[in-house]
């Protein structure tokens, strides 16, 4: 790849002066090459005085509209905010409150991001707010901003009575757009290089937190037991 | 993981010493060491240039965050014009943005004695109110010929149970037949999200036209008529939350309600409807119930500077906040008796 992006290059520098008269229909199509190349082809100075000729409009960006015309983002979590339950009777448990929320392009890896969102799972909100502040990862933050505007909308659209009675039922986080750079490799070689965001998604639910949150950690006579039921419930084909 | 084993130890010297020689050592500032250095840094800088550098857009930008400037130079080297600055504003007046003269409901409506002074007064300034609203009303007549004050409070009543019906069921295309613009959005804020059981029982008055005035907007023949009609009815009202828990109300529960309820017409138009347009309520109205819901008490700091007054500002909103469904709620039934 990096052979022809090279020849891409030879040629924009031995076509300039040719081109440059006649009209912008031949450059244009030159200049299709996105910006986030043009650094690494010609090291700027090329791509500087080419672009001084061109319109080079807003859609030859790295976010152009053209080439991401169906990048936008998660949209699905927050319509789960919007769902309205049926009227309970009297008798009934009230329902638990719940409010979804989410940032989306944070600039961290979503696999780094993972960790913070699976250690606050199933933590109540004050804990895990309490918890992030000695986590000592950059998505922290972003994880920490976002249960805390959750919160608030709980307590402010979501008729939530007390902001402290809330635990974090659901937190993961989404791959988000992931920019390819190059890194520069011996003998005129390269390496690829993902700049990635993710999307941090949490739900926070009204009540207590559950005791345990994943399965109830069992004693060894449980767990013989269930292996031994196990065994014991096996099938033997061709049996009586 | 060297970190947390530093902090492991840390945390066993503190148990090993004695708390009194502790003591100045707690106090100190928590220091971080980096852990992750190079091996070599002598050629961090050309490690550096391995990378080819790109720019990245930074997505967590907000609009209002970017200066003027910013803006401006931004788009000038994506060669974007900035917007045309749009001057001309078109807008369609259907409704008026209020009331004019608004009729003032007697104080204790239905309770005050005729014979006292106070009541007296109060007969006397309806009469010299009255002319002017026979004045409205046959200007009313003029425009449509069929409209008697009589039959018009069971119209009215039509109207009242039809844009509170579409209201409880969300109908926010069929209430505009019988909702002003004006009304609109008082009636359909903050329903979005609830659940609202309305019905009308009965009424236990016949209603009746208190009111009636007639004004002129930018022409003289661009006019609208103000109706006012006193409904005295039983209704039912429950209102849950998203989540069906109910928040406000009962559907046990009847309450007879007295309202005095504005509906317009704009009557130069062939084709205008009589609709709901606002509710009166008085002054002298006792303040409404607090809904039974834990609030967060915040005292007013007056402070003179301005981010300190943003902050409280703030805080004022966030008790108006959790008090607003309360109060959308018992919109509806004004009056209470």
């Amino acid at each position: 790849m990096h052979k022809v992006l090279r020849q891409i290059s030879q040629l924009r520098l031995h076509s300039k002066p040719l081109l440059e008269p006649s009209s912008g229909n031949a450059i244009q199509s030159l200049a299709v090459v996105p910006a986030v190349h043009h650094p690494m082809l010609t090291g700027g100075q090329v791509s500087v005085s080419a672009s001084r000729d061109l319109h080079t409009a807003a859609g030859s960006g790295g976010l152009c509209a053209k080439w991401n015309k169906n990048n936008h983002g998660p949209r699905k979590w927050l319509e789960y905010n919007k769902t309205v339950h049926p009227p309970q009777q009297n008798d009934e448990e009230p329902r638990k409150a719940y409010v979804c929320h989410m940032r989306s392009n944070i600039k961290y890896s979503p696999d780094k991001m993972w960790y913070i969102a699976a250690f606050v799972r199933g933590m109540s909100v004050d804990e895990a707010l309490k918890q992030l502040n000695f986590v000592l990862k950059k998505g922290a933050t972003d994880v920490r901003e976002t249960i805390l505007e959750a919160q608030e909308m709980a307590v402010h659209n979501h008729n939530v009575e007390y902001k402290s009675n809330l635990w974090i039922a659901e937190s993961f986080v989404g791959k988000g757009r992931v920019f390819k750079g190059m890194r520069r490799h011996a003998r005129g070689r390269y390496g690829h290089v993902e700049y990635k965001h993710c999307h941090y998604f949490v739900r926070l639910e009204e009540g207590e937190p559950p005791v345990h949150y994943y399965q109830e950690p069992q004693t060894p006579q449980q767990q013989y037991d269930q292996w031994m039921e196990q065994m014991r419930s096996r099938k033997i084909i061709n049996s009586l | 993981m060297e970190k947390l084993m530093s902090v492991k130890n840390c945390l066993k010297l503190v148990q090993l010493l004695p708390a009194p020689a502790m003591a100045p050592a707690l106090q100190l500032q928590q220091v971080r060491h980096r852990q992750t250095k190079h091996w070599k840094p002598e050629f961090k800088r050309l490690r550096k240039q391995k990378f080819v550098k790109i720019d990245l857009p930074n997505f967590r930008e907000k609009a209002e965050d970017i200066s003027k400037e910013e803006m401006r130079s931004r788009m000038k080297e994506r060669g974007v014009l900035p917007p045309r600055p749009w001057m001309e504003r078109p807008f369609h007046i259907s409704c008026t943005g209020g009331i004019f003269e608004a009729y003032v409901p007697p104080e204790g409506d239905g309770k005050k004695s005729l014979i006292s002074s106070s009541g007296a007064k109060q007969k006397l300034e309806f009469l010299e109110k009255k002319s002017k609203s026979l004045m409205a009303v046959r200007k009313i007549r003029s425009y449509e010929e069929s409209f008697s004050t009589d039959e018009f409070g069971d119209h009215a009543q039509e109207i009242y149970i039809a844009a509170h019906t579409h209201m409880a069921a969300r109908e926010k295309y069929k209430i505009r037949e019988f909702v002003s613009e004006r009304c609109y959005p008082e009636m359909m804020h903050n329903v979005k999200d609830k659940t609202i059981h309305w019905r009308f029982l009965q009424s236990l008055e016949p209603p009746r036209v208190v009111h009636a005035r007639v004004t002129e907007v930018i022409t003289k023949e661009n006019q609208f008529a103000q109706v006012t009609v006193r409904f005295h009815t039983q209704q039912m009202l429950a209102i849950y939350d998203r989540f069906g828990r109910l928040m406000h109300g009962s559907e046990i529960l009847t309450k007879d309600v007295l309202e005095y309820v504005v509906f317009e017409k704009h009557i130069s138009n062939e084709y205008g409807k009589w609709r709901l347009h606002d509710k009166i309520i008085p002054d002298w109205l006792p303040p409404k119930q607090p809904a039974p819901i834990t609030y967060r008490l915040i005292e007013d700091v007056i402070e003179e500077t301005p981010t300190q007054i943003e902050a409280s500002k703030d805080k004022v909103e966030q008790i108006a906040a959790t008090s607003i469904d309360s109060n959308d709620a018992s919109t509806k039934s004004s009056l209470a008796i």
